[in-house]
Parts: structure tokens; sequence; C-alpha cells
């Protein structure tokens, strides 16, 4: 920046305004970018739908977020306008989630939306898909999460203590946008894998993420073994199920796939080897299973049997994705809220990139 | 550049509106835009709750039970149904339903379907997140179609049954607490709650006509 340029900014002024933004109850804790009506518009002039388009309703509260509302919260979480067709679709991807129709966003569970992007989107925007790719330091991931958190906060009204009844939240809840490494991927990229190449983003809920460390085996059933052990843990079993995905590094997803495994052999062998034999749920007062409501303390019978933690082995259950530097066999397991869609969104971007290929 | 020098720390400045920012009379035209939708709606403070007409006793009502799905929360139920049954004179228990979703309140056609079966629902167990808001406006809803409900959520959600309560433009509704937590009762426990919360429960069935 040139001092000049910099010496007409107004740094009061803006502290005055984000202030303003504060006193409005509108910000997650972190500052907030003051919405223009000329910035928003730069929003929506990068999507072809309609600003007063209804894409999310929640009727508990009998409230609806159009595409405007969408566009400004972007904007505040600190969004360049470029970014907003990947807030579109990751909210349209989260909407076809079972749990965000219902009370998944009042839940005391705190879930917190996983975010996956695929296609050349990711370097053209500068999405982090390599290393600490769940953690801090770009741009395009925190403000993309974010936009869906303040979404939530301020169009729905769910915020902590009140329509929010987080029990304890989830570290980085509203931050987990990971882009899809797909260079050192050894499979195809999740979208595309789903049946959407290209721009894409897939999502679902979260309960959390446990890491998985393996730099013990060279041998792919002992790492699948590490993975259903963190899968098939009893805290995790509320109901008679818990499902789960994992975002493999690239270290362990080369490993998987030069022992001959794809996305849906990895899928297949976690279903059955993940869970719990009956005593070992006893323990934890959770063996006995009704098919509808919570576990419960039962009488330990057949106490030997293996009680698998996910319901069957249909690989689209299972969203698998990869993420993370290429130096150390460190993976994600990545706990779902309730279910996954099991589907991606295509990212539409209107005129901008569109130009770009055509003259291409 | 930004000049917004009416933007102050003051508490009473008028709401913002998508698109104009009015201080003091003034229309400034770089506003900041509000992000919820719900600048221009009117704080529902100020309605009274409108209660449906109360019976002096229970002798001879039917009971509607609505079980919100939560751990318990049928057990309670029928429990305190048999109660009213065996010891307050009511007829029977006539309908009883579970939620499909307990996170969305009840819509026109369950209430329908009370208020053309029973004199007087009990609905809950408000034990979670989305449900306890959710009971609560379906609480609102049976008064406003006329039928008496008792509605009974844990008092872990006492903030959030508040402010669904604010959002259904009824500010001062009244429900019912039990000690929190209730999921992890057995079911002598659940009994020995329901035996408990009984007489708040036909208080809050038949005292007080409101209108």
């Amino acid at each position: 920046m040139s001092a000049s340029s910099s010496t007409a900014l107004d740094p009061d002024a803006a502290q005055r305004a984000i202030e303003f933004c504060y006193e409005e109850g509108w910000s997650d804790g972190l500052p907030l970018v003051p919405v223009t009506r000329d910035l928003v518009d730069r929003f929506l002039a990068t999507t072809i739908r309609p600003a007063a388009e209804v894409i999310g309703r929640m009727p508990q509260v009998n409230r609806q977020v159009t595409v405007e509302l969408a566009a400004i919260n972007a904007a505040m979480a600190g969004c360049k306008p470029e970014y907003f067709p990947v807030v579109l679709a990751a909210w349209e991807a989260l909407m076809r989630e079972r749990a965000t129709g219902g009370g998944g966003w009042q839940s005391t569970s705190g879930p917190s939306p996983l975010i996956v992007v695929n296609g050349p989107i990711r370097t053209e925007l500068g999405f982090n898909s390599a290393g600490d790719a769940f953690g801090p330091g770009f741009r395009p991931n925190a403000t993309v999460s974010r936009a869906i958190g303040l979404i939530v906060r301020n169009v729905f009204g769910v915020k902590p203590h009140e329509l929010g009844q987080a029990t304890q939240g989830l570290p980085g809840r509203w931050s987990v946008c990971i882009g899809e490494n797909e260079e050192e991927s050894p499979w195809l990229p999740l979208a595309e894998e789903l049946g959407v190449p290209g721009n894409a983003v897939t999502s679902t809920l979260l309960r959390t993420s446990e890491f998985v460390d393996n730099r013990n085996t060279s041998n792919a059933e002992q790492l699948l073994g590490d993975f259903a052990d963190t899968i098939g843990r009893s805290g995790a079993l509320l109901f008679k199920h818990a499902l789960a995905g994992v975002v493999f590094c690239p270290e362990h997803a080369q490993l998987l796939a030069g022992a001959g495994y794809s996305r849906a052999n990895v899928a297949a062998w976690l279903a059955e080897h993940s869970g719990r034999t009956t005593d070992q749920l006893a323990r934890a007062g959770k063996d006995f299973a009704p098919d509808v409501g919570a576990r419960s303390p039962g009488d330990n019978a057949r106490s030997d049997e293996f009680q698998p933690t996910m319901p069957s082995a249909d690989p689209t259950t299972m969203l698998i994705a990869v993420a993370g530097a290429r130096n150390a066999g460190i993976s994600m397991v990545v706990r779902y809220f309730a279910d996954w869609s099991g589907t991606s969104v295509p990212i539409a971007t209107a005129l901008p990139i569109l130009e770009k290929e055509q003259s291409a | 550049m930004i000049g917004h020098d009416r933007i102050t720390t003051s508490s009473s400045k008028p709401p913002l509106r998508t698109g104009t920012n009015i201080e003091g009379g003034t229309t400034v035209l770089n506003a900041i835009l509000d992000p919820t939708g719900r600048a221009d709606e009117l704080d529902a403070g100020a309605a009274p709750t409108t209660l449906a007409h109360r019976r002096a006793d229970l002798a001879g009502a039917h009971i509607g039970l609505l079980d919100n799905t939560k751990h318990n929360a049928m057990l309670l139920l029928q429990e305190v149904g048999k109660l009213l049954v065996s010891e307050y004179g009511a007829a029977d228990v006539s309908i009883v339903e579970t939620k499909r979703s307990f996170s969305v309140p009840v819509d026109e056609e369950i209430v329908a379907r009370y208020r053309e079966s029973c004199d007087v629902v009990i609905t809950g167990v408000g034990d979670c997140g989305s449900c306890s808001a959710a009971a609560v406006a379906d609480g609102i809803n049976f008064e406003r179609a006329g039928v008496p409900a008792a509605v009974v959520l844990t008092d872990a959600f006492l903030t959030t049954g508040r402010m669904m309560a604010q959002v259904q433009g009824a500010p001062e509704y009244e429900w019912i607490t039990i000690g929190h937590p209730f999921a992890v009762l057995d079911r002598n426990q659940v009994k020995e709650r329901a035996r408990r919360v009984l007489p708040e429960i036909v208080a809050t069935l038949t005292i007080g006509t409101a209108e």
C-alpha cells in the first residue's frame, strides 16, 4: 500500500463503525466489516440469484434467509465479493442436511459446519488445502465459514445463551472450512466422486473432530484399525449409532490407496470394524440400544457381542476427504452431528469468472 | 470513506433500516446495513399473553398428552395422565401423540386434532436446546386455539424458553419447570417426578380465566 492511500484511510471512522456493529449485537466476538449498500451490491453481482430469493427457513421462529441477507453477513464476516458463490453453495449444502431443517442450530451439541471446497476455485481465491488445513491464517477459509455462523446468529437469531443452547460448543465452531488437497490426494476430488466435478462444496454439521496420529505402521489394516478405535469409542454414542467421516492427511490417504483402498473400500472397512462390545458399552451405561431413542444401561446380555458404531457400509454415508501437509501421518476423524446428505453442491459463479473462461 | 459522525455510543438511536439510516431526522445515504432482516420488526414486549378459558376442576375432563420424543418424556406424561384420572376425576386420556420433529412447534392440524379430542393438554419434556423452545411455542399455540396447556421444561432451559415466548409474541407466557437433569432418571424416579409436579399441572390447567 502506498503512503498516500494509507493516509487517506480514516481509522477513527473505521473504529467507530466497528464499535457500532458490536453495540447492535451482530458480532460473534470478533470485529465485523461494516457493510454498505455499495459493498453488498458487489457481492450480489457475483451471483445470478435474485437478492430477494429465500434460501433458508427456520420455521420454529418464522425467520428466513434471503440471498441479500446472506450477502450482508458474508461481507460482515470479511469475505471478498468473489467468495460469495462459495458461501451460497456451502449454505445450500447445509440446507440439504436433515439436522439444519430441525433443531440443529439450537442444539446442546453446539455443532459446527464442516465445509470442503473442491475445484480450481480453491487456488483462484486462495483457499488453503495444505498445511494447517483446520487452522487459521487464510482469509477464504476463515471468512466463508464465519459467514455461515453470522447468518445463523443474525438472520435466524440463534445466539449463545438465548435460542442457542450449546452446552460447550465445538472448538473451532464456525471456522471449519478446508480446501481438499486434490494435488496430493490419490483419489478423485470428493465432489467429483459424488458426481459434481469442478468447483463445488460438500458440507455437513460436525459434533467434533478427533485426531488420529499414526506414524507407526505401513500396514493399511493396522492404520485403519487406529481410525476404527477412535470412531468406535463409547463417548460418541448417545443413540444406537453415531456417524463419522475422515479427513485424511496425504500420507495416510496415499498409504491406503497404495494398498488398493478406494474411498468406498475405506468406508466399508471402517463401518465393519468400528464399534465396541456390549460388555465395553455396559461399563459406560450404554449397552442397551433401542431403535428409537437414547441408549441406556441394559442387562449386559451377550456381553461379547460387537455393536458397530455405524449402521451400514454404504460408502455414501462416510465423508472422506484429503487435506493437510504431506509431512506427517496425522488425520482427523470428523464426527457428524447427525447424518450427512452425501451430496455436493456446484459453485455457480456469475459473470466475472464466466467472462474469463469465454475469453480464454 | 465512511463518514459516520452520527455513530455514537448512544443506545437510544432508532433502528437502522436496510438502505437508509435515520438519526435525528436526517437520512444518511451511506448507511451500515442491518444483517438481521428484522430491523423493522416491532417489539412484541407489550402484547399480553392470551390464555384459554380454564375449567374449575378436571372432573370429567378428557386429557391430551403430547410427547416430544425426549428420553423419559412419554413416561412422565403417561404417569401424569394416569394420576389425573385416578385422583382428580378426569374422564380419560383421550389422545396421545408423539411429535414428528421435537424442534418444530405444533401446526394448526395437530392443534385442531387435540381441540377435537381433549379438553386440556400436557406436553414436554423440554430437555434440549430446540425442543424446549418448541414446547413453549406449542403451549402458546394450544392456548391461542382455546385448549389449556401445561408445558413441562427442565430448569436448564429457562432462557431459551423465554426467548421463544418473545418470538411468539407472548413474552409473559408461563410454563412448569422440573429439576435438571431429567433424561438420566430411572423409571421410579420419573414416576416420583410426575407425582411431585402433579399439583402444579392441575393448577396450571384449571386456575384463572384470561380474556
